[in-house]
């Protein structure tokens, strides 16, 4: 057994390591919300809404390696610095010639370019204030990768004391990044949208089809699973869709590169993007925290102003129409409670004058009878009716219907409005006066 | 005739090294790994510390320390992915293994051999890592050998540089 132990102990090692990750692989692909919270005495733990927490192994790993980039992303500049103001001076001389030249030039540049500048400044200030009023964001620094090629990784010098948290999305003022994948006290890991484990709803800005964005061997995103359709065109905008929670919804992804069949399946496409945001070269990015409207305190005060005016006016027009509908009960008239309300007309003395109740005429009957208005069963007169009354229009027909005469016979009912009163009205309840006393009331 | 036993001569050639050496060059090749890619975007063609698993694998001439070096740089550079912890971790111990192995047999001497190990060596690394993630993972993960074959030669290249610079640091009796 010694014998067997000593000759073979490379192999029983390097079968012991392979084993022991296989296992530790196998584990992940079971269960892979490995937590290192079930560690005791470990870190504090990240836990996503869905549960799903920092592995103990990445923990460790990017706490080994974060600081070291954050220390030398922040020397960089300082090194950088010190280099080209005190060590590389060469041919300073002829450079400060060559400046000077530069700078006459320049001078007379600067009175043409000075009004674009304040137009620029101009668009600039009303673009940063849409943008601060969509979204609340929170500025990081890039300060490392992941270092593999098999995984489009950046590491930010943000992490959940400032407020990330996983699946935030991540981007730039050209277009979107990624999402926040994993959240460490003080940095967090950024999936890029040309990772092959990525995933965002998109869709095509002329075409509007819809696909998912996924990261390919190549690291160009793409939008896969897409049937074959000719009206996608190189250059076409791609825009995020907003189905997938994470990115907002018209957000710049790219546009379209090339159009690939898929291998696997003939009938799809892939459509490569160019993506709007330098995913290579990246220093700053914003982190959206938070989709709600973001406004500057100076917004919120105009917003509350505005609120009270509007409550205040709400206020007065409901008053009003209070006052109006008390009124209304009082007033006696002919018009319909439930008919719209109308503009009083006014008579030449300024007051609103009452509209006189004008009775439908009937339709002449075609072959007239005894039982036709007007016809063969005209009254006569001293019968009792009131037809051919005074009433009449003058130069009327003789075989026109009678007009009705009720204002003449019939008292007024409340809410009914005699004719030809533009008089101060009469209280409810009360029988109206017939029209000649009407008149002579005016 | 005793300089013909393998043992032998494997202890003779046995490099040493300072402690602080075994502990600030892996790190730093797992921190420059993380942080040249910013620098030079995609065209950050290495693996460094796939490099510096087979440098003292090489030199040591210790499988087991070969394999262990590789397991432990392999799992730092996969706690910096997202992807599950072990891939590269199994691909460095194989590299590992197999460098040190390599090492009792061979002189590692020259140049040229050296930039022929590392090349194949970084590829068979490539090709284990794409076996675990579409075989043992069951991932449908497309692979670029383009950018794998860059990524070798890139590695040979910078162990013509490294393996030099590494090599003065060693312990001389």
């Amino acid at each position: 057994m010694e014998f067997f132990l000593s000759r073979y102990r490379n192999l029983i090692v390097l079968s012991a390591a392979l084993l022991l990750q296989v296992i530790g692989l196998a584990v992940q692909v079971r269960r892979p919300v490995a937590v290192a919270a079930d560690v005791a005495g470990g870190p504090a733990v990240h836990v996503s809404k869905d549960g799903r927490g920092v592995l103990l192994i990445r923990l460790w790993a990017a706490s080994l390696v974060t600081p070291f980039e954050r220390a030398i992303h922040g020397s960089g500049e300082g090194l950088n610095g010190l280099w080209i103001d005190y060590v590389d001076l060469r041919h300073t001389k002829d450079q400060n010639k060559e400046l000077q030249q530069t700078i006459d030039r320049l001078r007379l540049e600067q009175a043409e370019l000075r009004e674009d500048a304040l137009q620029g400044q101009r668009l600039q200030a009303m673009l940063k204030f849409r943008e601060s009023y969509i979204y609340q964001t929170e500025p990081a620094q890039v300060i490392g990768t992941s270092g593999s090629s098999q995984s489009r990784l950046i590491y930010l010098d943000r992490g959940a004391e400032d407020g990330l948290k996983p699946d935030m999305a991540v981007i730039t003022g050209d277009g979107i990044v990624g999402k926040v994948r994993d959240v460490f006290p003080h940095t967090a890991q950024v999936l890029m949208i040309n990772d092959q484990t990525s995933g965002a709803g998109v869709v095509l800005e002329t075409t509007r089809i819809r696909g998912i964005l996924r990261g390919n061997a190549a690291g160009q995103p793409q939008v896969i699973n897409i049937l074959a359709d000719q009206r996608i065109q190189k250059g076409e905008h791609v825009l995020t869709a907003g189905g997938d929670q994470i990115f907002p919804r018209g957000l710049p992804v790219g546009v379209v590169d090339n159009v690939q069949r898929d291998p696997e399946r003939g009938s799809f496409i892939n459509v490569v993007i160019k993506p709007a945001a330098d995913l290579q070269h990246l220093d700053e990015v914003l982190v959206i925290t938070s989709l709600d409207a973001h406004l500057s305190a100076q917004q919120q005060a105009d917003l509350a102003t505005s609120e009270e005016l509007k409550g205040a006016e709400a206020a007065a027009d409901a008053e009003r129409k209070k006052a109006a509908l008390e009124m209304e009960e009082r007033l006696p008239g002919l018009k319909d409670p439930n008919a719209p309300a109308t503009a009083p007309a006014l008579g030449p003395d300024g007051k609103p004058v009452v509209p006189v109740p004008v009775a439908p005429k009937p339709i002449p009957a075609l072959h007239p009878d005894r039982f036709s208005p007007g016809g063969a069963a005209e009254p006569s007169p001293g019968s009792g009716t009131d037809g051919g009354s005074a009433n009449d229009a003058p130069g009327s027909p003789v075989d026109a219907p009678p007009k009705p005469a009720a204002p003449k016979a019939a008292p007024a009912k409340p809410g009914t409005a005699p004719a030809k009163s533009n008089t101060a009205p009469a209280k409810p309840n009360t029988p109206a006066p017939k029209t000649p006393q009407l008149g002579r009331a005016q | 005739m005793e300089t013909l036993i393998p043992d032998y001569r494997r202890d003779l050639e046995i490099r040493r090294y300072p402690l602080y050496i075994y502990v600030l060059v892996p790190l730093a090749a797992v921190v420059l790994q993380a942080w040249l890619p910013r620098l030079l975007g995609r065209f950050a063609y290495m693996d460094l510390p796939l490099l510096v698993t087979v440098y003292f694998a090489l030199n040591r001439r210790s499988p087991i320390h070969g394999t262990l070096l590789g397991a432990v740089l392999g799992l730092a550079q996969d706690g910096l992915t997202q992807g599950a912890v072990g891939i590269h971790g199994i691909a460095n111990t194989v590299c590992g293994f197999l460098a040190a192995s390599v090492g009792i047999r061979i002189v590692v001497e020259n140049n040229l051999i050296r930039m022929v190990m590392n090349f194949a060596l970084t590829l068979l690394s490539s090709a284990i890592v794409v076996f675990v993630i579409r075989v043992l993972l069951g991932l449908a993960w497309h692979s670029n050998w383009l950018d794998e074959l860059l990524r070798a030669a890139g590695n040979g290249l910078i162990g013509l540089v490294l393996f030099p610079a590494l090599d003065r640091t060693q312990i001389r009796d």
